[in-house]
């Protein structure tokens, strides 16, 4: 994955990069200005770990369905078990997703939690365990993201793969019983 | 994030989110319960009414996005049309996966919400399926839970006189590392809960203390106070019990509810003692 976006093509949905990306940057942005400006800490954690809630929300329902394809959650099915779901566009659309929206997609994702790692890091140091604790939300809230995205994307290609094996398979056996019919 | 068994789809969420929804009426009406047609993936499930061959998801998907209200802001129109082949591609590719890929976002905010209200329902009122822990919460959501320790934690907040940002803090610290603990609690006696069913409940089963620190906070009195708070926890500590005692073995239940009760014991001492 390369630093700078593809070029040559606009993004495919505006809106929704849009809100994907303003979410998350009002979070940061009012947890940094708020701790200058703001004095209550009550009305500090409760904007941002709001806004970092709505992001989530965001990111897993409406962004990752439509930037990359995408989608992952939680059931429990009879037995008391919990099964990770993943679902995906197949291939065709997947190959059709507009690169520059996957790359901030992705990108984004990635940033912000680095972001809140960074600030994790500067409470941790000035020793202030109430904001580590708006942190540590948004924190977990990211990278819960960014790893059922990631299983997701992988359990794609995995049965892009797999698709593709059965057919080629059940190509072969057609063509070797189409050459045994002709003979 | 523990769990992380995948099952790899061939045909995959458009009956699973029937079924959900299924679940969501079928609660609400406590419907009949039927056999559903078994697939590769996942056993069969006895309880939960299903449109799922594969054909019928297609016609209906081919329904929504066409004849779908101008999509809310998010989504741009041209993109709901250009996921239409997509749909049709699916029906050879991967099976429904497309379905709830392509559903409007206020779709998916209507099927969010309906959920934290059925799930409240089911915990907090009296209902049939409290018994079975399986079923208390299949659809375990955490936005139910945030609402009521958020809302709690203000409540307790701006009872107070002083040091409101600390009372806050307290509070959801509490309670967040409170459930998360009693969770732990739960499996390290060797109970069978799923972490995250587990949080689900102890939040939802908040609700009757949010609705006490509300009361509290209006009306000053300390007798009222404890008898609200009294009855608020009971109630609360009667829609966590089942789902608690049941996931242990008999001779530990004791041990697993007694710290819950003792959770819960101190959030009505803060209400009442917050002045």
């Amino acid at each position: 994955m390369d630093l700078n976006p593809p070029a040559g093509e606009n993004y495919a949905n505006p809106k929704t990069c849009l809100f994907h990306v303003i979410f998350k940057a009002a979070a940061l942005a009012f947890y940094i200005l708020s701790a200058l400006f703001v004095n209550n800490f009550v009305i500090i954690f409760v904007v941002t770990v709001l806004l970092a809630a709505l992001d989530f929300w965001v990111v897993k329902n409406v962004s990752g369905r439509i930037l990359v394809g995408l989608r992952w959650w939680n059931e429990i099915n009879d037995l008391g078990e919990s099964i990770w779901k993943f679902e995906s566009l197949d291939q065709e659309s997947l190959a059709r997703m507009n690169k520059k929206d996957s790359w901030l997609f992705w990108w984004t994702l990635y940033l912000t939690a680095a972001a809140w790692i960074l600030l994790a890091i500067f409470s941790l140091i000035r020793l202030q365990a109430d904001y580590l604790l708006v942190v540590g939300v948004c924190l977990t809230l990211g990278i819960a993201n960014i790893v059922g995205f990631t299983k997701c994307r992988k359990d794609a290609k995995q049965k892009i793969q797999q698709f593709a094996s059965q057919t080629i398979a059940s190509r072969v056996t057609s063509t070797i019983q189409s050459a045994f019919s002709v003979v | 994030m523990s769990h992380a068994d995948t099952i790899p789809l061939h045909q995959s969420s458009q009956s699973d989110i029937d079924e959900i929804e299924n679940l969501i009426n079928a609660s609400v009406q406590s419907g009949p319960a039927t056999v559903l047609p078994a697939r590769p993936p996942s056993p069969p499930r006895a309880s939960i009414p299903v449109v799922s061959s594969s054909p019928s998801p297609f016609i209906q998907s081919h329904l929504p996005p066409p004849s779908a209200p101008p999509p809310p802001p998010p989504p741009s129109s041209s993109t709901s049309s250009q996921k239409v082949p997509s749909v049709s591609i699916g029906v050879t590719g991967f099976g429904p996966a497309a379905n709830t890929l392509t559903e409007p976002v206020w779709d998916t905010v209507k099927r969010d919400l309906a959920r934290i209200v059925s799930n409240l329902k089911l915990v907090v009122f009296p209902n049939p399926y409290r018994e079975d822990p399986g079923k208390a919460l299949r659809d375990w959501d955490l936005w139910g839970p945030f609402f009521f320790i958020v809302f709690l934690g203000l409540a307790l907040s701006w009872s107070a006189s002083v040091k409101k940002s600390e009372v806050f803090a307290v509070a959801f610290a509490l309670l967040a590392a409170g459930a998360v603990i009693l969770t732990l609690n739960v499996l390290l006696l060797g109970g069978h809960i799923i972490f995250f069913q587990s949080l689900s409940l102890l939040g939802y089963c908040l609700f009757p203390l949010d609705v006490g620190a509300i009361i509290c906070m209006l009306k000053d009195n300390v007798i009222l106070k404890v008898i609200v708070v009294c009855v608020t926890l009971a109630w609360s500590s009667w829609a966590a019990y089942p789902f608690m005692s049941s996931a242990v073995n008999p001779r530990r239940k004791a041990l697993a509810l007694y710290p819950v009760f003792l959770m819960y014991v101190s959030v009505g001492f803060l209400i009442i003692a917050i002045d």
